[in-house]
């Protein structure tokens, strides 16, 4: 074989190879494209549009960006899913800790009682929702039953503007609660033994074992559920919509259920769009932070 | 002499305290779910008498035949499980082929078409909300299962998990069967899928269950009766059942079933599709 046809084979087998490794590939490309690159993209655009729903589409330039910073909704949505957030994920984490520690003393029945733990991380996210409007109904609910039988007094839950947004974040705890306990819990097992002999060999009680040994250990994994479970959050709006659908006057709803309403109800798709922008933006900055979280653990 | 126990080396006094802590704790997680089957099985009239009792004194079948009879409920379900199922197969799948030429094929850019693929797990679905619509609106699909099938398909992390299931398979017997003049397919088909099916099960259970839970873009995306998901479905009756919670809790119920069977069977999948999928969320 002379040694241009070798490097003609060569060449041929190269292409063969790229053709067959795109052919794998295609299917998911176009999917990727059509159903999130080219969306990218148009919510970009939509940002300096107005109309298309029932009005004639027009350029409007950064006239979108000024209306979100003067309206008062934007500012108290984006309120409402920080103050989410702040109840809600240091809530779930510390529980999840505390139930993976003294879980991880459980063996016989452990299968059983991860299982009663995690059932309602099985919950569809709506259908939870709608058992805690049952349970937090005024003349009905089992909490106002409770309240009535220790002789408290009786709350509106869902209705009232101060226990609103603590009610549907309560929700949401008791639903993901199970599974921050076994992200927690495989956490804990996957520790080091020999670490904790050694501590409990040099006199450690428990209490120092897990300040000294448990606590540095988890701090990555907890740093990444805390960005994971921020991310999450941020963009809450499934449980909301079933539970209050925002109200009452507003102080429950959520910067999602905002973008949502801006399309359907009203018509105002380039404000939605310009919102959804500021929503990438907060989320891609949370990415990196993660990304970087995740490079150290991997290279770590 | 010095036996490690699990972790922390727990003497019997904490060990009693573990089993009381985490028997309250399993308790009030799954205390509510108890209270709607409960719920779902009393006549409405029962439920406004005081003090409450937790176990009927006969079963009301009548929520369950209400909930059957006066919404298209059996078309949820199955638009669920069509949606669903169809979602699965076809992420599994291509996820699969796509996971293989990621882990195993050289190709140019293969390294920059990675991080591409990456990037896209940042974009958050919300924020694509508004211009997906308007996509599967000029499309003419809207109020169809391609509206709901076909914008979940796009969701890179299926092919980041493959990709490193896959890489961590030994290469010897695909190279044995490339010698043996066995295509390309061939080997994905009889040597990596074998091989890579534990991955694949995490795969699957995780995207059905996102599917079995996804509620916004379903929302957005049908509006007919007959064409809702489990979801969307019961949530758009709350309206119209107002405080008729046995007829919800009857939903919730049934809802509820499939899930906790399928999790039953297959626990340590449901676990480790969960913690997987948190890479997503």
């Amino acid at each position: 074989m002379s040694k241009a046809e070798h490097r003609r084979l060569r060449r041929r087998y190269g292409l063969a190879r790229t053709a067959i490794a795109f052919a794998f590939l295609v299917p998911n490309l176009i999917f990727l494209t059509v159903f999130l690159l080219m969306p990218l993209v148009q919510v970009f655009i939509e940002m300096f549009q107005t109309g298309g729903l029932i009005e004639p589409i027009r350029f409007v330039g950064f006239r979108n960006w000024e209306r979100l910073f003067h309206d008062p909704v934007v500012v108290q949505t984006l309120g409402n899913t920080l103050h989410f957030a702040v109840i809600i994920i240091p809530t779930m984490l510390i529980l999840g800790l505390l139930i993976a520690l003294v879980l991880q003393n459980v063996t016989r029945g452990s299968a059983t009682i991860r299982a009663l733990i995690y059932l309602p991380v099985l919950a569809p996210t709506v259908i939870a929702g709608l058992i805690w409007l049952f349970l937090l109904d005024p003349d009905l609910g089992a909490f106002n039953l409770f309240l009535r039988l220790i002789g408290a007094k009786q709350q509106i839950w869902l209705g009232s503007t101060a226990l609103a947004l603590p009610s549907v974040a309560a929700m949401e705890i008791w639903r993901s609660v199970g599974f921050w306990a076994l992200y927690c819990l495989a956490a804990l097992l996957g520790m080091p033994r020999e670490l904790y002999q050694a501590a409990h060999l040099d006199g450690a009680n428990a209490m120092q074992r897990f300040r000294v040994v448990t606590l540095p250990l988890m701090r990555r994994g907890f740093l990444f559920a805390i960005v994971l479970a921020t991310m999450f959050v941020l963009q809450s709006l499934d449980y909301v919509y079933v539970m209050t659908d925002g109200g009452p006057a507003n102080t429950t709803a959520t910067f999602v259920w905002y973008i949502y309403h801006a399309l359907f109800f009203f018509y105002r798709t380039g404000f939605g769009a310009t919102m959804a922008v500021l929503l990438l933006l907060i989320i891609l900055a949370l990415s990196l932070i993660q990304m970087r979280l995740l490079r150290k653990r991997t290279g770590g | 002499m010095f036996r490690p126990r699990p972790a922390g080396q727990a003497g019997p006094a904490i060990t009693i305290l573990s089993y009381a802590v985490t028997a309250l704790v399993a308790l009030a997680c799954s205390l509510p779910l108890f209270y709607i089957v409960s719920t779902s099985l009393k006549e409405q009239q029962l439920l406004f008498t005081y003090p409450p009792n937790w176990i009927p004194s006969h079963l009301y079948w009548g929520n369950y035949s209400s909930l059957l009879f006066t919404t298209p409920f059996l078309r949820w379900v199955l638009n669920t499980l069509v949606v669903a199922a169809s979602v699965t197969l076809i992420k599994v799948l291509i996820d699969s082929m796509a996971g293989y030429a990621f882990a195993k094929m050289k190709f140019p850019f293969r390294n920059a078409l990675f991080v591409i693929v990456i990037m896209t797990m940042m974009i958050p679905f919300s924020a694509i909300l508004i211009p997906l619509y308007f996509t599967i609106f000029n499309l003419n699909l809207l109020n169809t299962y391609w509206a709901l099938i076909l914008p979940p398909l796009a969701n890179p992390i299926g092919i980041f998990l493959m990709r490193g299931f896959i890489e961590g398979l030994p290469s010897d017997l695909e190279n044995a069967a490339r010698l043996d003049g066995v295509s390309e397919f061939g080997i994905y088909l009889r040597i990596i899928l074998p091989l890579v099916r534990p991955g694949l099960v995490v795969l699957a259970v995780l995207t059905f269950l996102t599917q079995y839970n996804s509620f916004v873009w379903p929302l957005v995306a049908v509006n007919d009766q007959s064409m809702q998901l489990i979801t969307t479905g019961l949530a758009t009756q709350r309206s119209v059942w107002q405080v008729n919670y046995g007829i919800f809790s009857a939903g919730a119920v049934m809802a509820l079933v499939p899930i906790v069977a399928f999790f039953l069977l297959l626990q340590k999948q449901f676990v480790a599709a969960s913690l997987a999928g948190a890479l997503k969320q």
